[in-house]
């Protein structure tokens, strides 16, 4: 398996090391719940129950949880959850823990009288949800054990007994003890094999899963390597042709026939066309150069959308369309890689003004909210059907319609505007109704995360 | 008048001999090198008026080798270098002459395909005025 090695030693495993820890979390927060319910109830317990249950020993208990629970806070707070196992082997340390004082604690008070038992059941279905195979096992013999210990350590008489109900003699009735023993050795064993085998299968599912992704992964690079290779190759015979016949133009351009003429200019644009599509493959297989310190800058994103608007209005003036911008009247400044995200709103753009109808109105607008910015590329032209929603961003993919209306484009620029949203940490959002318009949404978050991009309202002095 | 003699050095022979009809076209004189090693040779022994070089030739990068060998010999480093280079070319360089005009030693890119009016105004932009 050619697995990324960041997925491959947890892929064995159902949950990550990091979502355990979560849950981790929350056990030591009910944790504190039951060492708090066991201090309070010891306290009240004597007036709601009106029996003498032995005080010191369930306080001794209740601190004995407390003092657990602290060690596994403070050794969560110190220790990242990176390690999948070293997080698992806790888990069982644990519950080894917490079914030991379950069983202490039931002893204390009394025993198989007790409805307390069902949370053995609880902690055997969690150690077959996160445990495989004979673990799981381990966990229901060491609960039935515990349990099966403590009920027959009373029933001969070498355990002491503490009377939960008033003048109850269960704990001496052996048909009622073998009873609740069989029901308890069998909804332990039921559970753990339960747990255990839809979880086997859950694992087998997501390994599948992993595989499978590695695959698309490994799939999508050699078809980049493929693209880089095509690129390399053909880009300098196409340099060379465009400039052979641009020469050929300019310097004999006035000895030649008309019809050569217009045959050699012909080529130009083709050659031009051919020429774009090497520079938007080299943009696609390269990439833009992510979000590198030295590639950061500071963009103002509405003087940007503005500078991009106007690069299209001699084609928009030609086809009678509008195009209008909105942006806040305090700058909205993005900490970014500037050439990469201007690629990204130059396609958005020029894409929509290509594919507008006559006389349509193309849209931007710049918006900050309280921990987002997005810009909004939106026209009213031919627009994008559902079954093309996904394809459009494919390599060379260009939708019926978008043929019909024009012979431009590479094919490759929302192929590039995916992979380089990808690379500055945005998200992508696409909204249309066919024959209606299109309309794209590029949202970055304003706080620094993971990806660096920080974004941010532009300081004083700045004036809109 | 004594014409002014160009250096093109490319491995491309194709573009050589388009970049040779554009150049003689405005009455320049044209000498050629298919390779850095030559191209050194004939600056040194021919001493052109400005020099046209490939930033990619058989190998990456040996564009800039030689220009930094052109630049850092006595006889050559006063010739203009312009380079020609292609938008999918794979240097690590950073083609911007006036950010890094400190370490490139180069005084124009020239970024393929190489457009004949744009090629002979960055010629007539970079010889030197006075013979």
């Amino acid at each position: 398996m050619a697995a990324d090695p960041k997925i491959a030693p947890e892929s064995s495993h159902f949950v990550s090391a990091a979502s355990l820890r979560v849950r981790l979390d929350w056990f030591n927060k009910l944790r504190w719940g039951a060492a708090v319910g066991v201090l309070v109830a010891t306290l009240l317990g004597e007036r709601l129950l009106a029996q003498s249950l032995p005080l010191r020993s369930l306080l001794m208990a209740g601190s004995v949880l407390v003092f657990m629970n602290l060690g596994y806070v403070l050794r969560n707070l110190r220790l990242p959850p990176t390690d999948i196992v070293a997080e698992l082997r806790l888990v069982k340390l644990q519950m080894l823990g917490d079914l030991l004082v379950l069983t202490i604690l039931l002893n204390l008070t009394g025993g198989v009288e007790n409805p307390l038992l069902y949370i053995y059941v609880v902690h055997v279905i969690l150690a077959s949800l996160l445990f495989k195979g004979k673990e799981i096992y381990q966990i229901a013999w060491l609960a039935i054990g515990l349990f099966t210990a403590e009920v027959m350590g009373e029933y001969l008489g070498w355990l002491p007994h503490h009377h939960l109900l008033s003048a109850s003699d269960l704990t001496h009735q052996l048909p009622f003890i073998v009873l609740t023993l069989a029901s308890f050795w069998l909804v332990l064993l039921f559970c753990a094999y339960m747990g255990a085998s839809i979880m086997k299968h859950n694992r087998a599912i997501k390994d599948e899963l992993v595989d499978r992704q590695a695959e698309l992964i490994a799939a999508d690079r050699s078809k980049m390597d493929f693209f880089r290779f095509v690129t390399h190759e053909i880009k300098s015979p196409v340099n060379t042709a465009q400039s052979a016949v641009e020469t050929a133009l300019e310097v004999g351009g006035a000895s030649l026939d008309e019809g050569v003429q217009d045959m050699l200019s012909r080529a130009v644009r083709r050659l031009e066309q051919a020429t774009d599509i090497v520079k938007d493959l080299a943009d696609l297989t390269r990439g833009g150069g992510g979000l590198k310190q030295e590639n950061l800058s500071d963009v103002d994103l509405g003087r940007l959308a503005a500078f991009l608007l106007d690069r299209q209005k001699d084609v928009a003036d030609r086809t009678g369309q509008n195009l209008e911008l909105e942006t806040p009247q305090k700058p909205v400044i993005m900490h970014t890689n500037q050439a990469m995200l201007e690629k990204i709103l130059d396609n958005l753009v020029s894409n929509a003004v290509r594919y507008n109808r006559e006389g349509g109105r193309v849209l931007v607008q710049v918006r900050r909210s309280s921990d987002r910015v997005c810009i909004v590329v939106g026209d009213e032209g031919i627009g994008i059907a559902p079954e093309d929603r996904e394809r459009i961003f494919e390599e060379f993919y260009r939708s019926t319609a978008a043929q019909r209306k024009s012979t431009l484009g590479t094919g490759l620029g929302l192929a590039i505007v995916r992979r380089f949203m990808q690379e500055l940490g945005g998200h992508l959002d696409l909204d249309s109704e066919p024959g209606r318009g299109a309309t794209f949404t590029v949202e970055f978050p304003l706080t620094a995360g993971r990806n660096g991009a920080v974004a941010s309202t532009g300081g004083k002095g700045h004036d809109g | 008048m004594n014409k002014k003699t160009i250096l093109v050095i490319d491995d491309d022979i194709d573009l050589v001999e388009i970049i040779r009809v554009t150049l003689e076209n405005e009455d320049y004189e044209v000498i050629d090198a298919q390779n850095g090693e030559r191209g050194i040779a004939l600056a040194k022994e021919q001493n052109p008026d400005l020099i046209l070089l490939d930033v990619m030739m058989s190998k990456v990068d040996e564009g800039f080798q030689v220009a930094y060998e052109l630049r850092g010999s006595a006889e050559t480093k006063e010739i203009p270098i312009l380079m020609l280079t292609a938008v999918a070319d794979q240097t690590g360089f950073d083609f911007n002459p006036d950010k890094d005009a400190d370490f490139l030693p180069v005084d124009e890119f020239i970024e393929k395909p190489v457009s004949p009016r744009r090629l002979v105004d960055m010629v007539r932009k970079h010889l030197p005025t006075s013979v």
